[in-house]
C-alpha cells in the first residue's frame, strides 16, 4: 500500500498519542504502587474485643444482652420456644457457636460477631458510605441514610458477618456496631458487660493486645499457635481472638496479614487512579473514530449515490 | 451479490401480534406482578437468596450475564470504528438495539434486587461516591452508559423511521442529524469506555470474594478476562439474533459478514481461552483443574464450550455453513455466560455448608424481564429499520408500502362514493 | 388478749419462742426478697425488731362467693405452729370460718370490731361479690354483699383482695357468670385496694403486705393489676426448677409416662408457666418444699393471670414472650439454601425452551457450506480495507 504524507502523518499523531498514554499510564500505576504499599493505620483510639475461647463457657448470656441492649426481636424462627438462631442474622449481631471435633476429643465455643478490621472489606465496597469506619474509635457502623440494600458487604466480608434484613418493604444491614450508643455514655458493650467469666473484655485494641500477649506469655502452649488472631489476620482487626483450638476450627478463615480490600483491588485501584487511564483511553478512541469517520461518510455519499436512497448512518 | 446487506430493513411484512409474542406478553406479565409482590414482602420470601449467598440470579445473571450478551454495540463497535472493520457497520443498528435493551433491563433488575433502591439517588452528589467500591463504579458507568451513550447511538435508527414515514419533517430531521453526527464521534468513543471501565469492574466485582472464589476463576486478571469475555459474547450474540432472525422472519442472510463475526469471534475466544489458561499455569493455579472435583468439572466443561465454539468459528469451513455459525454462536454465548455467572455462584462458596438455588417466583421475575426485553425487541425490529437487509428487501417493502396505500386509498374512494351515492 | 399490745409483747405473753419468730421473719425475707421497705434490712433480727415494736394490726376477713381455700391456705401449715404465730403476729378481729360466734351475736362482733379499729383496720376481702338480681346471691344478716362490703371498706385503711375471686371474679365470673360475679375494686372506690390473686394465693404475700403497712406505714409499690410487685414481678418460667429441661428441649409429653416421671418441663402439657406473674416457683405451700403445682408435676394453671386461668385450655401451650437461647449451640458453619423440585424443574424448562428454539431454528438454516457470495475471504477480513460494504 502507497503511504501518503498525510498518512504517514496521521500515523506519527497516533503513535505519539499511544506513548504518551501509556505513559501516563504507567507513571500512574507507579504512583498506585506505592501507594498500596503502606499497609492501612489502626485508628488512634481504635477500641475492641478480645475473645478467649479457652474462658468461655457457652452461657449466652451475651446473645441475650446484645439483644436487650440493641432492641432486637429475639430469632426464634428455628424453634418457637427459644432464641436459637442457626447463624448471625438480621435479628442477631452476635451468636456463641459451638466447634466439637468429629472424633469427639476437642471442642471449643466461638463468639461471633463483626470483627472490626483495620481496613474493613465492607466499606470498601460500599457504594456511597452506608458503612463507615469511625476516624476515632475505629468502629464499623451502618447508616441507612446512605445504604442502597446491594448486599455487596455480605459478599465482600470474609468472615460472612453483616447481614440483610430479608422480610419487609423497609430492610436493614444489621451488623454488630460494637454497642455505639452504650459507648457514647461511656459504657462498655452489653456483651462484655454481662459476661460472668470475662471471656469477652472491652478496651482499646492496644491494650487488648497487650492483655492478649500476657495470656500467652502466662500459659506457654495453652494457646494455638501462641498467636492472637486479629494482630495482623486480614490486615488486623479491633476484636481480637485467643483459641486453644485452630482458628479455622472455630470459622476464623485464613487470610495473610494484608487487607482484604488491598490485596484484591490493589490493581484495580492503581488503574483507576485519578481516571487518568480511561481519561486517555477516551481520547485515543475519540481520536480514531474522528479519523475513520471521514472513510465512512465517503463510503454513506457513495452509497447514496449508487442506490439513490438516503444514508442510513 | 443480490443477497448481500446493505440497509436496515424493517421487518414490515409480519405482524406483530403472533402467538409466540403473547407468550412473551404472558410472562412479562407475571414477571412484573411478581415484582409488585416482591416489593411489598422483600426479597427473603421471594428469593432463594440467604445470609450466605447474597446475591441472586437477579444480580448474577440479568445484570452480570446479560449485559455481557449485550456487549455487542461495545465489541462490533470497536471494531467497526477503530479497527476499521468497514462492513460491520451493517449491523451496528442490530447490536445496540440489543445492547441498549438489555442494558436497561440490567438496570432495572437491579433496582429490583437491591433492598433500598430509594437511596440510590446518591449516585447523583459525586461526592458521596466511594471510589474504592467496584460496585460504584458498576453503578455509574452502566446507568451513564445506557442512559447516555447508548441511548443516544439509537437515535440514528429512530430518525431513519422519522424520515421515512413523515415526508413533511424530513427538513428537521436533516437538521437534527448535523447535529447528531457532529457529536456522534465524541458519543461513541464514551460507548466504548464505559463499557470497559464497567465490564471490567463487574468482574471486579468478585475480587472481594477473596479465596472463597475457587482458585480456577479468582484472579487479578478477572476484571480483564470479564471485559474480554464481554466481547466475545457480544460477538456471539448479535451473530446469533441474526441468523435467528433470519430464520423466524425468513430475512435472506450475508454469509460474508457473518462469516467475518465468526472469524473476529474466533480470534477473540482463542486469545481469552490462552490468557486464561497462561495466567492459571503461572500462578500454579492450574493444578486445581485437575483435583477431581465439582469445580475442575465446571472448569473444563467451561473451556470445553469455549473451545468447541473457538473451533467452530474458526474453522473456514462451518463458518460458510450458517448452521455451522449458529452453533458456533450459541456455543459461545453458553460458555461465555457460564464464565460470567460461575464466579458468582457456583464457584462461589462463602460458608461451607451453604447453597443457593434460585427460587420459583425469582426464576419467574428473571424469564419475565428477559421476555420483556425480547417483546420490545420485536416490536422494534417490525417497526424501525434495524435488521441489516438486502437492497431488494427495502424496494419489496416500498412496493408493499405504495400498494397498501393505494387499497387504503381506493378503499376511501369507494367509501366516499358510496357516501356520495 | 389485748388488741393495742405491740407484737413483741403479744408473743411474750402467748408464749411463742424468739426461734420461731425469728423463722417467720426469714420466711418473709424469701417471700419479697425486693420490693418491700420491711424486708430490704441487713439481717433477720433487724426485721423481727421492726415487726416486734408494731402495734398488731386490726385485720377483719370477710367472706363472699368463695370456697374458703384462701382461709385453708392460711391454717393448713404443715406444722400448726405456724399458723398460730401468724394468727399472733396479726390480731384477726373478725373471721367468719374461725371464729365460735355465729347469727345476731357474729354481726355484732363485726361492728364492734369495726367501730373500735375504725380507719385503722385492714380489710381481707375472700370471694368474689355477685351483682346480678340486686346482689341477692349472697346475703348477710338479710343485706347484700356488696352493701356490706361497701360498709366495711368504708372505715378501712386498706382494702386487700385475697385470691383470684375477690381480685376479678375468679371461679363464680367464669362463663356464662350466673351472679354476675366480680372483685373488689368493682365495688370499692376511694381506697387502696391490694389484689393478691391466686388459687389460693401464698399466705405470706398477705401477711408481707398487712406487715408492710402496719410497720414501714406505706403500701407496696403495685403492678397494672394492683398486685404487689414484690411477689407478682416475675413469672413462674424465670424460677422454675425444671427450666434447665425447658433449655436442653426436655419435655413431659403426657401424663404419667416416662419423661413426666423424669420430672421433664411441662411446657408441652399446658403449663402457663412462661406468661404466669406469681412467687410459686420460689415460695412453695404448706412449708414443705416441692408442694406447689409444678413441684409436684401439674401444670401451672396460670391462676394469678385475669386472662389465663379458666379463659384458656389447660391444656393448651402459651406463647413464649421472652424466648432465650437453648443449651444447645448453633454450628459454626450454618446451612443455608436448599434446591426445591419446583425450581429445579423450571430452570430445566427454560433451558429446555431454549435450546428447543435453538434447534428447532437451526433445522432451518442451510447445514452445507455457502459459496462465498462476495470477494473472497481474506480479502474482506484485511483490516483497514477500503472496499465498500457489501460491494
Amino acid at each position: 500500500m502507497e503511504i501518503t504524507r498525510r498518512d504517514l502523518l496521521q500515523r506519527i499523531t497516533t503513535g505519539s498519542a499511544a506513548i504518551a498514554v501509556s505513559g501516563a499510564v504507567s507513571a500512574a500505576t507507579m504512583t498506585g504502587l506505592a501507594h498500596a504499599e503502606e499497609p492501612a493505620k489502626v485508628p488512634p483510639r481504635a477500641v475492641g474485643m478480645l475473645y478467649d475461647a479457652t474462658r468461655c463457657i457457652g452461657c449466652q448470656t451475651c446473645v441475650v444482652a446484645c439483644t436487650k441492649a440493641n432492641d432486637l426481636q429475639p430469632d426464634n424462627r428455628r424453634d418457637p420456644l427459644h432464641q436459637a438462631p442457626g447463624d448471625l442474622n438480621y435479628r442477631t449481631k452476635t451468636l456463641i457457636k459451638l466447634y466439637k471435633a468429629a472424633d469427639g476429643k476437642e471442642f471449643s465455643f466461638v463468639k461471633q460477631q463483626c470483627m472490626h478490621c483495620v481496613d474493613p472489606a465492607c466499606v470498601s465496597a460500599c457504594m456511597f458510605g452506608g458503612l463507615k469506619k469511625d476516624s476515632k474509635s475505629g468502629v464499623v457502623t451502618w447508616n441507612g441514610k446512605y445504604c442502597v440494600g446491594c448486599r455487596y458487604c455480605e459478599v465482600a466480608c470474609p468472615y460472612n458477618i453483616p447481614k440483610f434484613q430479608w422480610e419487609g418493604f423497609n430492610p436493614r444491614i444489621v451488623k454488630c456496631e460494637l454497642c455505639k450508643d452504650r459507648l457514647a455514655q461511656g459504657e462498655e458493650p452489653a456483651c462484655t458487660a454481662v459476661c460472668p467469666k470475662k471471656a469477652v473484655v472491652f478496651g482499646t485494641r492496644e491494650e487488648l493486645l497487650k492483655e492478649a500477649k500476657l495470656r500467652i506469655a502466662q500459659n506457654p502452649g495453652k494457646y494455638f499457635e501462641n498467636r492472637v488472631f486479629g494482630e495482623k489476620e486480614g490486615g488486623g482487626t479491633q476484636v481480637l481472638y485467643l483459641s486453644h483450638v485452630s482458628f479455622s476450627a472455630i470459622g476464623l478463615p485464613e487470610l495473610g496479614d494484608e487487607s482484604v480490600p488491598r490485596k484484591y483491588l490493589k490493581w484495580q485501584r492503581r488503574l483507576y487512579s485519578y481516571l487518568i487511564l480511561p481519561a486517555g483511553l477516551y481520547a485515543v478512541l475519540v481520536g480514531s473514530i474522528r479519523k475513520n469517520w471521514k472513510h465512512h461518510e465517503e463510503h454513506m455519499r457513495e452509497e447514496e449515490q449508487e442506490t439513490g436512497l438516503r444514508a442510513q448512518l | 451479490m443480490k443477497d448481500n446487506w446493505r440497509r436496515n430493513v424493517p421487518v414490515f411484512n409480519v405482524p406483530i401480534w403472533t402467538r409466540p409474542f403473547q407468550v412473551l406478553c404472558v410472562l412479562g406479565g407475571i414477571g412484573l406482578v411478581l415484582v409488585l409482590y416482591r416489593e411489598i414482602v422483600g426479597l427473603g420470601p421471594v428469593s432463594g437468596m440467604n445470609d450466605a449467598y447474597a446475591w441472586g440470579i437477579w444480580k448474577t445473571f440479568n445484570t452480570m450475564v446479560l449485559t455481557g450478551l449485550g456487549s455487542g454495540a461495545f465489541a462490533i463497535g470497536i471494531a467497526a470504528w477503530i479497527f476499521r472493520r468497514n462492513q460491520l457497520h451493517i449491523v451496528m443498528r442490530t447490536a445496540i438495539l440489543t445492547s441498549f435493551l438489555s442494558y436497561i433491563f440490567g438496570l432495572t433488575m437491579l433496582g429490583v434486587d437491591v433492598g433500598r433502591p430509594w437511596n440510590f439517588y446518591w449516585i447523583a452528589f459525586p461526592w458521596h461516591w466511594n471510589l474504592h467500591s467496584p460496585l460504584l463504579e458498576v453503578a455509574v458507568c452502566m446507568s451513564i452508559y445506557a442512559t447516555i451513550p447508548l441511548f443516544l447511538e439509537n437515535i440514528p435508527t429512530v430518525l431513519d423511521y422519522v424520515y421515512d414515514r413523515w415526508p413533511q419533517q424530513r427538513l428537521s430531521v436533516e437538521k437534527f442529524e448535523k447535529v447528531v453526527v457532529a457529536g456522534y464521534p465524541f458519543v461513541v468513543g464514551l460507548a466504548y469506555v464505559l463499557p470497559a471501565m464497567h465490564q471490567s469492574s463487574l468482574g471486579a466485582l468478585m475480587l472481594l470474594g477473596g479465596d472463597r472464589v475457587s482458585p480456577l476463576w479468582q484472579t487479578p486478571l478477572l476484571p480483564f478476562l470479564y471485559v474480554w469475555a464481554a466481547a466475545f459474547l457480544g460477538f456471539g450474540f448479535v451473530i446469533a439474533i441474526l441468523l435467528f432472525c433470519g430464520i423466524i422472519w425468513e430475512r435472506p442472510l450475508d454469509v460474508d459478514i457473518l462469516s467475518q463475526l465468526s472469524r473476529i469471534n474466533a480470534w477473540l475466544i482463542g486469545l481469552w481461552i490462552s490468557a486464561r489458561l497462561i495466567d492459571l499455569t503461572f500462578r500454579g493455579r492450574i493444578v486445581a483443574a485437575f483435583r477431581p472435583d465439582f469445580f475442575a468439572g465446571l472448569f473444563w466443561a467451561e473451556m470445553m464450550i469455549l473451545g468447541w465454539a473457538f473451533w467452530m468459528s474458526r474453522s473456514a469451513s462451518v463458518r460458510r455453513s450458517p448452521r455451522g455459525m449458529f452453533f458456533g454462536a450459541l456455543l459461545t454465548c453458553l460458555g461465555g455466560m457460564l464464565y460470567r455467572f460461575d464466579p458468582t455462584t457456583t464457584a462461589f462458596q462463602p460458608r461451607p455448608g451453604s447453597i443457593y438455588f434460585p427460587s420459583v417466583i425469582e426464576l419467574l421475575i428473571s424469564i419475565g424481564f428477559v421476555s420483556i426485553g425480547a417483546a420490545i425487541f420485536i416490536i422494534l425490529a417490525k417497526v424501525l429499520p434495524v435488521l441489516p437487509a438486502p437492497l431488494s428487501l427495502w424496494y419489496e417493502m416500498e412496493a408493499q408500502r405504495e400498494k397498501s396505500s393505494q387499497v387504503a386509498a381506493a378503499a376511501i374512494r369507494s367509501a366516499a362514493g358510496q357516501f356520495v351515492a | 388478749m389485748s388488741n393495742h399490745a405491740t407484737i413483741e409483747a403479744h408473743l411474750k405473753a402467748t408464749g411463742v419462742s424468739r426461734r420461731n419468730f425469728l423463722q417467720l421473719c426469714g420466711t418473709l425475707m424469701v417471700t419479697a426478697p425486693v420490693g418491700l421497705a420491711l424486708t430490704s434490712k441487713k439481717s433477720v433480727a433487724q426485721i423481727a425488731e421492726a415487726i416486734g415494736k408494731t402495734r398488731r394490726p386490726s385485720v377483719i376477713w370477710l367472706h363472699f362467693q368463695d370456697c374458703t381455700g384462701c382461709t385453708e391456705t392460711l391454717l393448713r401449715t404443715s406444722t400448726p405452729d405456724v399458723a398460730h404465730l401468724i394468727l399472733d403476729v396479726i390480731s384477726l378481729d373478725y373471721h367468719e370460718t374461725l371464729m365460735a360466734a355465729a347469727g345476731a351475736q357474729a354481726e355484732a362482733a363485726l361492728h364492734k370490731a369495726m367501730i373500735e379499729n375504725s380507719g385503722k383496720y385492714v380489710l381481707v376481702v375472700e370471694g368474689s361479690i355477685p351483682l346480678k338480681n340486686d346482689g341477692r346471691f349472697y346475703e348477710m344478716g338479710s343485706r347484700p354483699g356488696a352493701e356490706v362490703l361497701k360498709q366495711a371498706a368504708g372505715k378501712a385503711a386498706a382494702v386487700i383482695a385475697m385470691g383470684s375471686c375477690a381480685s376479678w371474679g375468679g371461679v363464680p365470673s367464669s362463663d356464662p357468670n350466673p351472679t354476675g360475679a366480680v372483685g373488689v375494686d368493682s365495688v370499692v372506690s376511694g381506697k387502696p385496694i391490694i389484689n393478691l390473686p391466686g388459687c389460693p394465693p401464698n399466705p405470706y404475700n398477705l401477711l408481707a403486705v398487712v406487715l408492710e403497712y402496719v410497720t414501714m406505714g406505706k403500701l407496696p409499690a403495685l403492678d397494672e393489676y394492683n398486685r404487689p410487685k414484690f411477689a407478682y414481678d416475675r413469672v413462674i418460667h424465670d424460677n422454675c426448677p425444671r427450666r434447665a429441661h425447658f433449655d436442653a428441649g426436655r419435655f413431659a409429653l403426657a401424663f404419667g409416662d416416662e419423661s413426666h416421671r423424669k420430672g421433664y418441663c411441662l411446657y408441652k402439657l399446658g403449663c402457663k408457666g412462661p406468661v404466669t406473674h406469681a412467687s410459686c416457683a420460689t415460695r412453695h405451700f404448706n412449708e414443705v418444699p416441692g408442694v406447689w403445682p409444678i413441684g409436684i408435676g401439674a401444670p401451672c394453671v396460670g391462676c394469678t393471670e385475669k386472662d389465663v386461668v379458666w379463659k384458656m385450655s389447660t391444656f393448651s401451650t402459651v406463647p413464649i414472650h421472652l424466648v432465650t437461647p437453648p443449651d444447645t449451640y448453633a454450628p459454626i458453619y450454618a446451612k443455608n439454601g436448599a434446591l426445591k423440585t419446583g425450581a429445579a424443574a423450571l430452570v430445566g424448562i427454560a433451558a429446555g425452551a431454549v435450546t428447543g428454539a435453538a434447534l428447532m431454528g437451526a433445522r432451518r438454516l442451510p447445514k452445507q457450506a455457502l459459496v462465498p457470495a462476495g470477494a473472497s475471504e481474506t480479502e474482506i477480513d484485511k483490516p483497514g480495507s477500503e472496499i465498500p460494504s457489501g460491494d
